[in-house]
């Protein structure tokens, strides 16, 4: 059967919307903003939405999509918002173009991300000479606060605190004298590395460093996995009564089977780029995990209101979604700064997140000038019996 | 002088506390190394061919025993027999599914070039499409990440030599390859199958002339070869987990072990995989762990000057 658009059914549709658009322009023109229709803006999220790396990215996204949703929900809020994803695949060879086309859009105020480090160093000139601010929830290099963009912010401790923050959890707080520094020879793991190897000597401690660099195994490098037997028979050899490793899980697992093997019993550090429940997936066996300690700006969402809304939006638990909170934090924030303005624009948006104060679901989000957040803590994780449980601030 | 007299002192020093438990994990490595320029070092024997996709083959046998560990191990870690049980059951499905898979990548990459008389550069172009071919859908197939292999042992110090513990691990390596390059040696040594691989790989024509059936060797050679690379595969995944990048750097150590030992050579290519393995495992006294690489491929490059065609020399005719 065919519908057919009756003649008398147009004419009386059509009068129908010229009578319900009629009000609104009267009213616009006369009392205001009362029952105007609202603006629409758009929130954008840049980051990894296929790739090796999906996974965060979806985190992410599910908990800006949940803020959203919520603000609009509120019926408050004299816009309405909508969110529009850029995948940059957390590759820096693609974030420029995913840049310039959510630059492009003009219903665009501001974006959470870019996700990663590389990424957001590609991206961020396209986003400062259009004005936009960005507010990452997990690009924790250290440059990326120093690189004169004003439109930047990040509600994450970038790398530079990580590491001393583990160096002071170590010595001071576990009471370990010796230890065993090593990285995975990224620049990700060598910077936190080294960051906790200053700052575990200057808390008095014996520091021995070593580069492993990460295998063809974990597409990272192109070592060997079998380096890693001697690895950790270098690692007992130094008589260090604990050991830091600066890199991600894939390597740390492959070194923590070999570290069994050798019958290392010391206590094990490692960085947020290693706390995953995949690096209890990638440990041979999954037992040599138990007992190693994860250390991460991030938090994991104790909120239970959050946890079962992102659940049932996301249809995966908050729990072990990395960066969710952080994203929920960062939509969240602009959404403030965004309350706070009587017009719109991107660059006035930029100026509200640097007045900001207020508190978040992680921490207080407040910005220091150069975009990093005020004052902030660092997570400790540990495994438990093949699980990653919270233990709380460092 | 001074100061590197001390240098030298205090790393032999090192040296003589580590040497036999690094030698303990080199030899093991060695033998896996070994294992895969075998099937290096015979298809090169008959073809002429570096076989690219080796390491793919090394890759599926890996997948293979991973598939199998997961479907026959429960929630306890097996014990005696069923160790053993486990083991062997990993190593034959590795190595069968290594031999079905080289033999796909001989009938389709490598038969049809040669049916067409293809010049040496298309067989080689042939080789790393089959080896993207392969790990690509590997990676699509099983995911990018890696997984660890459900263990049928609780990995354990079995004995000690020279204060040395000697983990279970290892010990299977070990027992599995003595058997496997001993085993390899007599067939290629005393069977017919043998002596067609030695006829083949010393003048191809003749060996036809004389009644050498060439594919079927060919063929057989790439199922021998495929079969100690995927039973490799299974025992690597063991200790490391499995991903569908896990052959590269492997293989090519192993290729390296085949040209050290010299290409073609059977017996060069378990030499130099065991070589290989040792002195890797020791540079890490005096060097990080980061110059292994450095020091293994600067060896490589150190014999080939001394010695051009690898220790024991090129050809797999000659040799057993």
């Amino acid at each position: 059967m065919k519908l057919r658009l009756n003649k008398t059914v147009a004419t009386v549709a059509s009068g129908a919307l010229l009578l319900m658009a009629v009000p609104a322009i009267g009213l616009a023109s006369t009392s205001g903003a009362a029952v105007k229709a609202k603006p629409t803006y758009t929130i954008g999220y840049e980051g990894p939405l296929s790739g090796g790396n999906q996974q965060l990215g979806l985190n992410m996204v599910f908990a800006v999509q949940l803020a959203i949703n919520q603000a609009n929900a509120t019926g408050k809020l004299p816009f309405k918002l909508q969110l529009k994803t850029y995948d940059d695949q957390g590759d820096p060879t693609i974030a420029p173009t995913q840049a310039q086309a959510a630059v492009h859009n003009r219903n665009l105020v501001a974006l959470v991300g870019p996700a990663f480090s590389g990424a957001t160093a590609a991206a961020e000139p396209y986003y400062k000479a259009a004005h936009i601010a960005t507010v990452s929830p997990s690009a924790t290099r250290v440059t990326l606060a120093t690189s004169g963009w004003n439109n930047f912010f990040r509600v994450v401790a970038d790398d530079g605190v990580q590491g001393p923050a583990d160096a002071n959890y170590m010595v001071k707080k576990l009471g370990k004298n010796s230890v065993y520094v090593v990285n995975d020879g990224t620049a990700y793991g060598s910077g936190v590395a080294s960051a906790f190897a200053t700052q575990a000597t200057s808390d008095g401690a014996t520091v021995t460093t070593a580069t492993v660099p990460g295998t063809s195994q974990c597409q990272n490098g192109t070592a060997s996995a079998t380096q890693y037997s001697a690895a950790a028979t270098q690692a007992m050899a130094s008589g260090a009564k604990a050991l830091f490793y600066g890199g991600y899980y894939c390597d740390l697992g492959l070194f923590l089977g070999a570290l069994q093997s050798a019958g290392y019993t010391g206590a094990i550090m490692s960085d947020d780029g290693s706390l995953s429940p995949a690096l209890i997936q990638s440990t041979t066996p999954a037992s040599a995990a138990n007992g190693v300690y994860l250390t991460c700006a991030c938090a994991s969402s104790t909120n239970k209101t959050f946890n079962s809304k992102y659940q049932a939006l996301a249809h995966f638990s908050a729990a072990n979604a990395t960066y969710a909170p952080e994203s929920y934090d960062a939509t969240n924030a602009i959404i403030n700064a965004m309350k706070s303005l009587k017009k719109i624009t991107r660059v006035g948006i930029v100026n509200a997140l640097h007045r900001l104060t207020w508190k978040g679901m992680t921490k207080v989000i407040k910005f220091q000038k150069n975009g990093n957040i005020a004052g902030s803590a660092i997570y400790v994780n540990q495994v438990k019996n093949g699980k990653i449980v919270q233990l709380g601030l460092e | 002088m001074g100061g590197f007299g001390h240098y030298l002192l205090s790393h032999l020093d090192t040296m003589r506390r580590e040497f036999w438990f690094l030698f303990v994990g080199g030899v093991a490595n060695g033998f896996l190394y070994g294992m895969v320029a075998v099937g290096y070092t015979l298809v090169y024997g008959v073809l002429r061919l570096i076989n690219f996709a080796h390491s793919e083959i090394f890759m599926s046998g890996g997948f293979a025993g991973y598939f199998v560990m997961k479907a026959m191990i429960g929630p306890t870690v097996p014990s005696g027999f069923a160790t053993v049980y486990l083991i062997v059951i990993g190593i034959v499905v590795g190595g069968v599914v290594g031999a079905a898979i080289a033999t796909l990548v001989e009938r389709v990459a490598y038969r049809p070039l040669r049916r067409r008389h293809a010049p040496a550069l298309a067989y080689l172009i042939s080789a790393i499409g089959a080896s993207y071919f392969l790990f690509n859908l590997a990676g699509k197939e099983f995911g990018r990440y890696s997984i660890s292999v459900p263990q049928p042992y609780v990995n354990h110090t079995v004995f000690t030599i020279f204060g040395a513990p000697v983990q279970l691990y290892y010990l299977v390596i070990l027992i599995a390859g003595v058997i496997m390059f001993v085993g390899l040696d007599r067939i290629v040594a005393k069977t017919k199958l043998g002596r067609g691989i030695r006829a083949v790989a010393q003048d191809a024509e003749t060996a036809s002339l004389m009644g050498v059936n060439i594919d079927r060797t060919i063929a057989m050679t790439f199922i021998v070869g495929g079969a100690l690379g995927g039973a490799a595969g299974f025992l690597f995944g063991l200790g490391t987990g499995v991903v569908f990048t896990m052959g590269f750097t492997p293989a090519l150590k192993a290729f390296t072990a085949a040209v050290l030992g010299g290409i073609g050579n059977l017996r060069g290519a378990m030499i130099g995989g065991l070589l290989l393995g040792v002195v890797e495992s020791l540079s890490v006294v005096f060097v990080q762990a980061a110059y292994i690489d450095v020091v293994a491929f600067g060896i490589l490059v150190a014999v080939l000057l001394i010695r051009p065609t690898g220790i024991l020399g090129e050809r797999l005719g000659r040799a057993a």
